[in-house]
């Protein structure tokens, strides 16, 4: 199969192509497990096979799939026929950034293959779990398995060649309940980060035993407290919410196709232009963001972009300047064409299809927010006069160019005079993105950074879901509004 | 195709009932075109031939579902799914109720929305539709983007009960036009929603990019003050609530999860205001319909609030069986909603822009990223987008900075609704995550709801 792709690349640069790569997915499987109330509602597996090609012709990109083989020339033909289309309007050709040609495997870190676990294990590790939610005030009760597999082999016109094995876990447990006067509530555990790899390993009873206790009690408190005020106070986001604002004002802001325009027809823009790099002040001192893809262990570290780059850790915002975003070959030539500056020096290795059948875009990494000198969330809490603690995303919409936003959280503990008090429900917070993150006045040490991660992460036409991580310390923001 | 896709189906229906197995298969096969534009040129053209082959097995209260990516030369590999399919049952856990499993009666063939037509466009006919469209629009600073979508859809289903099948086979396109600026940062969108070639008017779209850029270009742009606007509603606006609606709202298994702004003790009772009626209707082609359920049931207009009125919750067949419930002949990809218009005389934006007015008003076309803040009380929150234009009533036109509005459903189409326009239109909703599933809403034109108030006002785009 490998020559006779390395034949077509040959091929269609015969034909004048300037650039051809190929991904060819031998293997991806899927096996999903759902029990809500002790039903279990979804069992599924799957398995895909099939390839995806990259044709650049006269600065323009055309792309096929599909999953019969049976006549691969005519797969690239029809990439090439779309490439020629498509070269017809053109206003920028595409241009890709230099890289080195590499011959490299890589597997994500994974003791205990999920898939050669038996199906009767997973169903009695949710059994387990339903029967640990099955408490008084609990309506609903939710809990999950998801494992993903998939082998990934990259050829390109340049001479690389990469050979993946990726596999992911995630798995959450959900409660929700009604209060007194009807309206449901929700609390949530979902699996991030626990030790040096994620297999089978990482579906580890105690630590889930530990969270189905405490979302339950939690979600009792919610049950019984008071809405959350309307007001301005400093906020307090543990990692639980702290990864999403991450996410959705940090993350998706800082795509660099975002930032050209390229989404700007359904996603959305951003922000950001090319002239803020190196000068905008896009948080305080105390922020310090980064798009880690060598972090160990994450759905964001995957060895090799699917432009063939090896994984980097690209500073994005440095004491709260904006010096970074997350980039692919072709948008940083971009970028620095239309800047008439160098701005990004290479490719940053975030350029990711979310399968064979889709065409890569960048794509956080794990977008991750240094710890700082703040203490623990005790020593950040004693220092707050008046704020709340928020926890568990419940709701979150972001305007179009990320400039603004709105989180609903599924609880919140109110602080007065440096001590916790009541616990209250309905908890929101909204802001300005560039004036929320300049109002961050602690970031908590080592102790309160947690690696969450993100199984649902979409962006593009047509849709892709990707898989992403996010290491964020506990942060404290001043003077936002909250309960609206 | 049809006869072969029947005839492979029956064989692994056949291959199943020699095994002894319990089994319904469902068969999914996609052919999508997307030609994508940004920065007014084509970033990406690209085509997906994909056949997904799905097993779902019973054994008694036990069911497992087996998916594969394949193609119809894989006989013996489909077969392999099913037993996995099979095997897989074995180890699954009992549900607390009893699944059932489809009797089809007979054959259902249905491709009068297939139009080969629009589903068959060449690249270069893409091309020169989204060349009509921008046509003297484009500039240095204004770039066009947007998607040229199409393709085919085909669905099937047997199971081992009976050798009847079903087939659905229909063609669809979305087209999302936009001209965006580089610099001011703001975006106008036009967009169409068609099932055959001849829905497809390319002059229209650039009409109303014309008349939105005219304002965008000329008016300066405001922030508003936070404060309650007469808004009249886009169809695109209105169509994304009324998909949440049918999210959060009159979903029956939702409902019984507290997932829902309505009761049971509802029905029947004048919850939303006497010009809303909306309904489920599957004979309007424009929707993408499926006019028999997966489970065999014939599907016809079902109403779901007259006149304001709640008329009762939909029910697939699983929650139906696991909550006693009646199913409803809602097992489909997707439901047909069709919100009734209503009585004012309106059909373009250039209409209402005319239109004389006693007080301001806000006309949102697009609400952007909107997220369900509390589903028990339909509390939904998004920003606008895509062309708001603020209608003074002096007869000026003020172009606002977008603005988020936080509000509950209940709120938005209660008593507050001053007027529906009477002319409709069928908005595409298709998103495409995984198969392509066309979906599409009609909503009416224009709506217009009194005195809400806005969260938030942007100081810039
Ligand atoms: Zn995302």
């Amino acid at each position: 199969m490998i020559e006779k792709i390395q034949q077509e690349i040959t091929r269609l640069k015969g034909l004048g192509a300037t650039y051809v790569d190929t991904r060819w997915y031998p293997l991806e499987e899927q096996n999903y497990l759902l029990m809500w109330n002790g039903n279990l509602k979804t069992t599924a597996s799957s398995r895909e096979s099939g390839v995806g090609i990259r044709v650049l012709y006269k600065g323009a990109w055309g792309f096929s799939a599909s999953s019969d083989l049976s006549n691969l020339s005519a797969l690239y033909e029809k990439a090439f026929d779309n490439a020629r289309i498509a070269a017809e309007r053109v206003t920028f050709p595409v241009r890709l950034a230099e890289k080195d040609e590499i011959q490299a495997q890589f597997e994500s870190p994974c003791q205990i293959n999920p898939f050669d676990i038996s199906l009767a294990d997973k169903v009695e590790f949710l059994r387990t779990m339903d029967e640990k939610l099955n408490q008084e005030g609990v309506e609903q009760r939710i809990s999950n398995l998801n494992f993903m597999r998939k082998k990934i082999v990259f050829l390109d016109s340049e001479g690389s060649q990469i050979e993946k094995l990726i596999t992911e876990v995630f798995s959450s447990l959900q409660v929700t309940g009604r209060d007194a006067d009807g309206d449901s509530h929700e609390r949530k555990f979902n699996l991030g980060r626990q030790g040096e790899s994620r297999g089978w390993e990482s579906i580890d009873m105690n630590i889930f035993s530990e969270n189905a206790e405490r979302i339950v009690k939690e979600l009792n408190q919610v049950l019984v407290a008071d809405n959350c005020p309307k007001d301005d106070r400093s906020v307090i986001l543990l990692p639980g919410i702290m990864y999403l604002q991450t996410h959705e004002t940090i993350g998706h802001a800082l795509e660099l196709d975002r930032i050209l325009g390229y989404e700007l027809a359904y996603a959305g823009g951003s922000f950001v232009t090319l002239d803020d790099f190196g000068k905008l002040r896009y948080g305080s001192e105390k922020l310090t963001a980064r798009a880690d893809a060598t972090l160990p262990n994450s759905p964001g570290s995957f060895g090799y972009d699917d432009d063939g780059i090896p994984a980097k850790d690209i500073i994005l915002i440095d004491k709260g300047i904006l010096v970074g975003a997350i980039t692919g070959r072709q948008m940083v030539e971009e970028a620095n064409a239309r800047a008439r500056k160098r701005i990004f020096q290479e490719s940053g290795g975030a350029n990711r299809a979310t399968t064979f059948y889709r065409v890569p875009i960048e794509r956080m990494t794990n977008i991750n927010i240094d710890p700082g000198d703040d203490g623990t969330l005790d020593d950040i809490v004693a220092d707050t006069e008046k704020g709340i603690i928020l926890d568990g995303d419940r709701s979150w919409s972001i305007g179009s160019n990320r400039e603004q936003f709105h989180f609903g959280e599924e609880i919140g503990w109110l602080v007065e005079n440096g001590e916790i008090t009541d616990v209250v429900k309905n908890p929101t917070h909204k802001g300005n993105t560039v004036k929320f993150w300049n109002s961050l006045s602690a970031v908590g040490n080592e102790s309160t950074w947690q690696v969450k991660y993100v199984d649902n992460c979409g962006k593009g036409q047509p849709n892709q879901i990707m898989q992403l991580g996010h290491g964020v310390p506990a942060c404290r923001f001043d003077n936002v509004r909250i309960g609206e | 195709m049809k006869e072969r896709i029947l005839q492979t189906l029956r064989a692994l229906n056949a291959y199943a009932v020699e095994k002894g197995y319990e089994v319904v298969i469902f068969f999914h096969e996609e052919d999508s075109y997307l030609m994508r534009f940004a920065n007014s040129a084509v970033s990406l053209n690209t085509n997906e031939h994909l056949i997904r082959l799905e097993a779902t097995a019973y054994e008694g209260r036990k069911r497992a579902t087996y998916e594969m990516i394949t193609d119809l030369n894989q006989i013996e590999a489909m077969k392999q799914g099913i037993d996995f399919a099979a095997e897989m049952v074995h180890h699954a856990m009992p549900l607390s109720y009893d699944p059932t499993i489809p009797t089809l009666k007979a054959d259902f063939i249905d491709e009068n929305g297939y139009d080969a037509e629009l589903a068959k466009l060449s690249n270069e006919e893409r091309l020169a539709y989204f060349n009509q469209v921008s046509r003297n629009l484009e500039t240095e600073d204004l770039k066009l983007g947007g998607i040229f979508s199409n393709g085919t859809n085909i669905l099937a289903q047997i199971n081992t009960k009976s050798e009847y099948a079903q087939y659905f086979k229909t063609s669809d396109s979305q087209v999302t036009a936009v001209l965006s600026h580089q610099k001011l940062k703001w975006e106008v969108i036009a967009e169409q929603s068609a099932q055959k070639k001849t829905d497809l008017d390319p002059e229209k779209l650039n009409r109303d990019l014309t008349f939105l850029i005219e304002h965008y270009q000329n008016d300066a742009p405001q922030q508003l003050p936070l404060a309650s606007y007469d808004i009249v509603f886009g169809h695109a606006a209105t169509a994304e609530m009324v998909r949440f609606m049918n999210w959060i709202g009159f979903n029956g298994g939702l409902m019984k999860r507290g997932y829902s702004f309505l009761t049971e003790e509802e029905i029947g009772q004048k919850i939303l205001s006497e010009k809303i009626t909306l309904k489920d209707d599957p004979t309007i082609l424009e929707t993408f319909p499926q006019k028999q359920d997966f489970m065999g049931i014939d599907r016809n207009p079902y109403p779901l609030f007259m006149d304001g009125v709640f008329q009762g919750f939909i029910w697939n067949q699983d929650d139906a069986d696991e909550f006693g419930a009646e199913p409803t002949g809602h097992t489909v990809m997707h439901n047909s909603l069709v919100l009734e218009g209503g009585e004012q005389e309106i059909d373009s934006l250039q209409d209402l822009v005319k239109q004389p007015r006693e007080k301001d008003i806000l006309y949102i076309p697009y609400l952007h990223y909107m997220n369900i803040v509390n589903p028990s009380q339909g509390l939904i929150t998004g920003s606008s987008r895509f062309g708001s234009l603020l209608l003074k009533a002096d007869g000026s036109v003020v172009v606002p900075y977008n603005v988020r509005l936080t509000q509950s459903l209940l709120e938005i189409f209660g008593e507050k609704v001053a007027w529906l326009s009477n002319k409709t239109i069928p908005y595409n909703v298709s998103n495409s995550y995984g198969a392509r599933n066309p979906i599409a809403l009609i909503v009416p034109k224009f709506i217009r709801v009194n005195d809400l108030e806005i969260s938030h006002a942007n100081d810039s785009y």
